[in-house]
C-alpha cells in the first residue's frame, strides 16, 4: 500500500485553556477528495491553519509525501505542493485578478510574464478569465470565492484545502464548484473540504468524510458509513438517518 | 551604589511613571477600541502642557486647576477630530492601520508647526509646588507626589468608568470584538467617538502633569508618544493593570539612566525597552490584528 | 515602458545635469535638495509604498552616512565619495539584521520602532564625543558642491531606474503581495522574510549613499540636521501626492512640491510644518492612493468611453 499524501498523526492544538484539535489523525490518498465535517469552532480551520503552517501543532505531526512537515514556513510548504483557501476569502484588493493568480504561479515560473501566462490557464479553469484586468477588491463574493482557489490552483498543488468553499454561494453555484471538485479528483489532486453544511453535495463528491466535533474526530469513513454511523448522528445531524440519505 | 540613592531614584522613578501611566492609559483606550495608532498622541499631551505653562506663567493658574478644562477642551477636540477627520478611514482594516499612520504622522507635524508658531520653541515648565517632604533620608519632591495621586486618582476613575458604566462597557466589547458589539446593540461609532474623545482627553490631563515635572517645547512630543507606546508594549495592549506595570518600569528606566548616564540618555531608554520587549517577547506583546 | 516616456524622461535628467554649472547658487541650491528629496522619497516608496512597511525613521539611515562620510575624510584622509560609498555599504550591512528584527514587528510598531531608532541614533551623535557631540563635525574644506550634485542625481536616477525594475519583476510582485496580506501571501509560497528584508536594505542603502554627499556638500554636519525630520516628512508627504507604490509617484509629488517646501521651509518653518503636516492629513482624506493612480484611473475611463 502506497504510503498516503497527507498524514495527520494525532494533532493536538491547544489555546489558552481549549483544545481546538485534540488527537486528531486522518490520511488523505493522492486524488483523494475528503471533507471534513462539522459545525464552527469543531476544529476544521485550526487543522487547516497547521497544515499550511500558519500554526504548528501543541503535539502531534503532520507528514506530507512521507516527510515531516511540522516547523515548516507555510511559503515552503505552498511549495512543497499543498495550496489552501480561506474561509472568508482575502484576495490582494490592489492587485489586479491576473496578479493574484500569478503570486502563486512564481513558485514554478522564472519570471513575472511567465507567472502572468499560467495564471491566465488556471483563470479560465475558474471561469475568471474575463475579469483579468479588474482589481480583487472589486469582485463580487462568488467571484472571490473563485478567484481563492485560482490562487492556490497556480501553486499546481498535489493537495488542495478547501475551507468553506461553497458558503454563500447559489444552488447553481454550489453544484458547479462541485463539478469543480471532482475535476480535481480527474487531474490527480487530492482536496480536503472543510464543510459546516451542504451536504447532500458532500456526500456525493467526496470519497470519505470526516466528522469532527470539539476538536476530536468522531467517524471517519465513506459516505455511507457516516450516515450510518449513530454517534455522527447524535452528535451531528440530529435527524434521523432515513431523512439525510434521501436527499 | 548607595542604597539611599537607589531608593530615591526608586521613588523619583515611580512617581514619574505614574504620569506616564495616565498618558498611556489614553492611548491604550485609543488604540484598544479603535486600532488608531495616534501618532500625535505626545503632541496632545505636550500642548496641553505648555498650555498649562503659559497660563501658569501669565495669570499663576496652577495645573491642577487648568486640568479638568484641558480635559474638556481635549475632549471636544477629540470627538470633532474623530467625527471629522477619522471617520472617513476605509472600511478594510488593513489599508486603515497605514492610513492611520499616515494621518497621525501628518497631524503631529501640524501640531509641531503649531506650537511652534504658538508657543516658540522656548522650553517651559510649571514651577508649581517646588517643595518636598522628607520620608527618611529620601526626598519625595512634592509636585511630582501630588502629580502622582492625581494621575491615581483619574486612573482609577477610568477603570470605573470601564467596568461599571454602560458606555464603559460597550468601549470594552468594541475593543473586543466590533461585530460582536454590534450584535448587541451597541452604536460602534459613537462609542468609536467617545473613545477618542476619552483618549485625546487623557492625554491632555496627563500633559498637565507632566508640565509639573519636566520643561517641555513643542518639539519633545516625539518622546512622549515613544515613551507611552513603550509602556503599552511592556504592559500589553488593552490590558489596563499591564499599563500600570510597564509605566512603573518606564519610569524607573528613565530615572535611573537620567542619573547615571544624562538626560538625554534618558530619552532614548524607553526606546530601547521598547524594542527589546517587542523582540524578545513577540506573542502577546505585539498587538491583536482586529479579529 | 513606451519609448516617448523614456526620451522625455532622458531628456529631463539630461536637462537637469546641463543646468547647473550655469545656473545660479540659489538655483544650483534648489536643484540639488529637490534631486535629493525626489531620491529619498524613491526609497522611501520601497519599504514604505511597495512592501507596505511604514517606517519613519529611514533618515537614521541619512544620518549615518553623513557621520560616517565626515568621520573618515576627516580621521581616514579619504575622499568624500569613498566615504559616502562606506556609508552606503554601512547602512546596508546594518539593515540587514535590522530588518530581520524590526520587520518582525506589525504595522504600527514597525513605523514606531524606525521613529525611535532616529531618534536614538541622533541622541547617540549628540552624547557621543567621537561624533563631535552636540558641536557637530566641521569637514575641511574645498568641497565641490557640483560633485556632489551629480552623485545625488546619479543615484536617484539609479533608485528610479531601481523601482521600475521592481513594479516590473516578480520581486515586485511579491512585495505587494506581502502588503496586501502578509499571511496569505506566504501560504502562496512567497519568501515574505527574505522579500520584505531586501526591500528595506534597498531603502536603506540610497539614504545611506545620498547623507555621505549631504556632509560634503554642507561641510559641516550635527545630530538636529543630519537626522532632521524634514527628510521623513518630505518623502513621505511627496510619494503620498504624488502615488504610494507607483513608479512615477514620487517624482510627480517632488516636482509639484519642491519648490514651494523649500521657501516655505527657509523662511517660515513652523508654517511649513503646519502646511505638509495639514496636507499630509488632507491628502490622505480625499486623494490617498496619490494623483499618479487618479490620474490613470481617469485615463483609463476616457479610453473606455472612446
Amino acid at each position: 500500500m502506497t504510503p498516503a499524501l497527507l498524514e495527520i498523526d494525532n494533532v493536538t492544538r491547544v489555546f489558552g485553556g481549549v483544545r481546538a484539535l485534540d488527537g486528531v489523525s486522518l490520511q488523505v490518498r493522492d486524488g483523494e477528495i475528503v471533507s471534513i465535517i462539522g459545525p464552527n469552532g469543531a476544529g476544521k480551520t485550526t487543522l487547516f491553519n497547521i497544515i499550511s503552517g500558519v500554526l504548528r501543532p501543541t503535539s502531534g505531526d503532520v507528514r506530507f509525501q512521507g516527510r515531516s512537515i511540522v516547523g515548516w514556513t507555510p511559503q515552503r510548504i505552498a511549495g512543497a505542493g499543498i495550496g489552501r483557501t480561506y474561509q472568508i476569502a482575502r484576495p490582494f484588493g490592489r492587485l489586479s485578478v491576473l496578479d493574484n493568480v500569478a503570486v502563486g504561479a512564481l513558485t514554478h515560473a522564472r519570471t513575472l510574464h511567465a507567472a502572468r501566462v499560467a495564471a491566465e490557464e488556471v483563470l479560465s479553469v475558474v471561469n475568471l478569465l474575463p475579469l483579468a484586468d479588474r482589481s480583487a477588491s472589486s469582485l463580487t463574493l462568488t467571484q472571490r470565492k473563485r478567484l481563492e482557489v485560482a490562487r492556490a490552483l497556480a501553486l499546481r498543488p498535489k493537495l488542495l484545502l478547501l475551507d468553506e468553499v461553497m458558503a454563500g454561494l447559489t444552488p447553481t453555484e454550489i453544484d458547479a464548484m462541485a463539478g469543480f471538485v471532482e475535476h480535481l479528483h480527474e487531474r490527480g489532486i487530492a482536496a480536503i473540504g472543510g464543510v459546516e453544511h451542504v451536504m447532500r453535495v458532500v456526500m456525493r463528491i467526496s470519497h470519505r468524510i470526516v466528522v469532527l466535533d470539539f476538536g476530536k474526530k468522531i467517524a471517519d469513513g465513506t459516505p455511507a458509513e457516516i450516515v450510518a454511523d449513530p454517534r455522527v448522528n447524535e452528535a451531528y445531524f440530529g435527524t434521523p438517518i432515513d431523512e439525510v440519505s434521501a436527499s | 551604589m548607595h542604597p539611599v540613592l537607589i531608593g530615591q531614584l526608586t521613588v523619583d522613578g515611580l512617581l514619574l511613571g505614574g504620569i506616564y501611566a495616565l498618558s498611556a492609559l489614553g492611548l491604550n483606550v485609543i488604540f484598544g477600541v479603535m486600532r488608531i495608532v495616534n501618532l500625535a498622541h505626545g503632541e496632545f499631551v505636550i500642548g496641553a502642557a505648555l498650555f498649562a505653562a503659559v497660563l501658569f506663567e501669565r495669570w499663576h493658574i496652577n495645573p491642577f486647576i487648568v486640568l479638568p478644562f484641558a480635559f474638556a477642551a481635549a475632549f471636544g477636540g477629540g470627538a470633532l477630530i474623530q467625527r471629522f477627520l477619522l471617520r472617513r478611514l476605509p472600511e478594510d482594516l488593513a489599508a486603515a492601520e497605514t492610513t492611520s499612520l499616515l494621518l497621525t504622522f501628518g497631524i503631529s507635524y501640524f501640531l509641531v508647526g503649531a506650537g511652534l508658531a504658538i508657543f516658540s520653541g522656548n522650553f517651559r515648565s510649571v514651577p508649581f509646588l517646588t517643595g518636598a517632604w522628607a520620608l527618611g533620608a529620601i526626598s519625595i519632591a512634592q509636585t511630582r507626589f501630588v502629580a502622582f495621586v492625581t494621575s491615581s486618582i483619574l486612573a482609577l476613575l477610568l477603570a470605573l468608568l470601564l467596568r461599571y458604566t454602560a458606555l464603559g462597557r460597550s468601549l470594552r466589547a468594541t475593543s473586543q470584538s466590533i461585530e460582536g458589539a454590534l450584535a448587541c446593540g451597541v452604536d460602534v461609532e459613537r462609542v468609536r467617538t467617545f473613545a477618542f474623545a476619552l483618549g485625546t482627553g487623557i492625554a491632555a490631563a496627563s500633559g498637565c502633569l507632566l508640565s509639573l515635572i519636566f520643561t517641555v517645547n513643542p518639539e519633545t512630543g516625539a518622546n512622549v508618544t515613544l515613551a507611552s507606546f513603550a509602556v503599552i508594549a511592556l504592559g500589553g495592549l488593552g490590558d489596563y493593570v499591564g499599563t500600570l506595570v510597564g509605566a512603573a518600569i518606564i519610569g524607573l528606566a528613565i530615572s535611573f539612566t537620567g542619573y547615571y548616564a544624562s538626560a538625554q540618555v534618558a530619552q532614548a531608554a524607553p526606546y530601547v525597552l521598547f524594542i527589546l520587549v517587542l523582540l524578545l517577547r513577540p506573542s502577546g506583546l505585539l498587538g491583536r490584528r482586529a479579529a | 515602458m513606451k519609448r516617448a516616456t523614456v526620451a522625455g524622461f532622458v531628456l529631463v535628467v539630461a536637462a537637469l545635469a546641463l543646468i547647473p554649472p550655469f545656473a545660479s547658487g540659489y538655483v544650483r541650491s534648489l536643484l540639488y535638495i529637490t534631486v535629493l528629496d525626489v531620491a529619498l522619497a524613491y526609497a522611501w516608496n520601497v519599504i514604505s509604498g511597495y512592501a507596505g512597511y511604514l517606517s519613519f525613521g529611514q533618515v537614521t539611515f541619512f544620518g549615518l552616512g553623513a557621520y560616517t562620510t565626515a568621520l573618515v575624510v576627516i580621521h581616514g584622509h579619504v575622499a568624500w565619495w569613498e566615504g559616502a560609498l562606506l556609508g552606503g555599504a554601512l547602512s546596508a550591512l546594518l539593515a540587514v539584521p535590522l530588518g530581520y528584527l524590526m520587520l518582525r514587528l506589525r504595522g504600527a510598531y514597525f513605523a514606531l520602532g524606525m521613529l525611535g531608532l532616529a531618534q536614538t541614533f541622533q541622541v547617540i551623535a549628540n552624547a557621543s564625543g567621537f561624533s563631535g557631540g552636540g558641536s557637530g563635525l566641521f569637514l575641511p574644506p574645498g568641497s565641490n558642491t557640483l560633485a556632489v550634485y551629480y552623485w545625488t542625481l546619479a543615484i536617484a536616477v539609479l533608485t528610479f531606474v531601481a523601482t521600475v525594475f521592481i513594479d516590473r519583476s516578480a520581486f515586485g510582485l511579491r512585495l505587494q503581495a506581502l502588503r496586501e496580506d502578509e499571511q496569505v501571501a506566504s501560504t502562496l509560497g512567497v519568501d515574505v522574510t527574505t522579500a520584505k528584508v531586501m526591500a528595506f536594505v534597498i531603502s536603506a542603502i540610497v539614504p545611506g549613499l545620498l547623507g555621505g554627499g549631504y556632509a560634503w556638500y554642507l561641510t559641516y554636519i550635527e545630530p538636529v540636521s543630519a537626522f532632521a525630520t524634514r527628510f521623513d516628512l518630505q518623502a513621505v508627504a511627496m510619494t503620498i501626492l504624488g502615488g504610494i507604490g507607483t513608479v512615477w509617484g514620487p517624482l510627480i509629488g517632488g516636482v509639484l512640491m519642491s519648490q514651494v517646501s523649500e521657501t516655505l521651509a527657509a523662511q517660515f518653518p513652523q508654517t511649513y510644518l503646519m502646511i505638509f503636516g495639514g496636507l499630509v492629513v488632507v491628502l490622505l482624506l480625499f486623494l490617498p492612493r496619490g494623483i499618479v493612480p487618479a490620474v490613470s484611473a481617469a485615463l483609463a475611463r476616457r479610453r473606455a468611453r472612446a
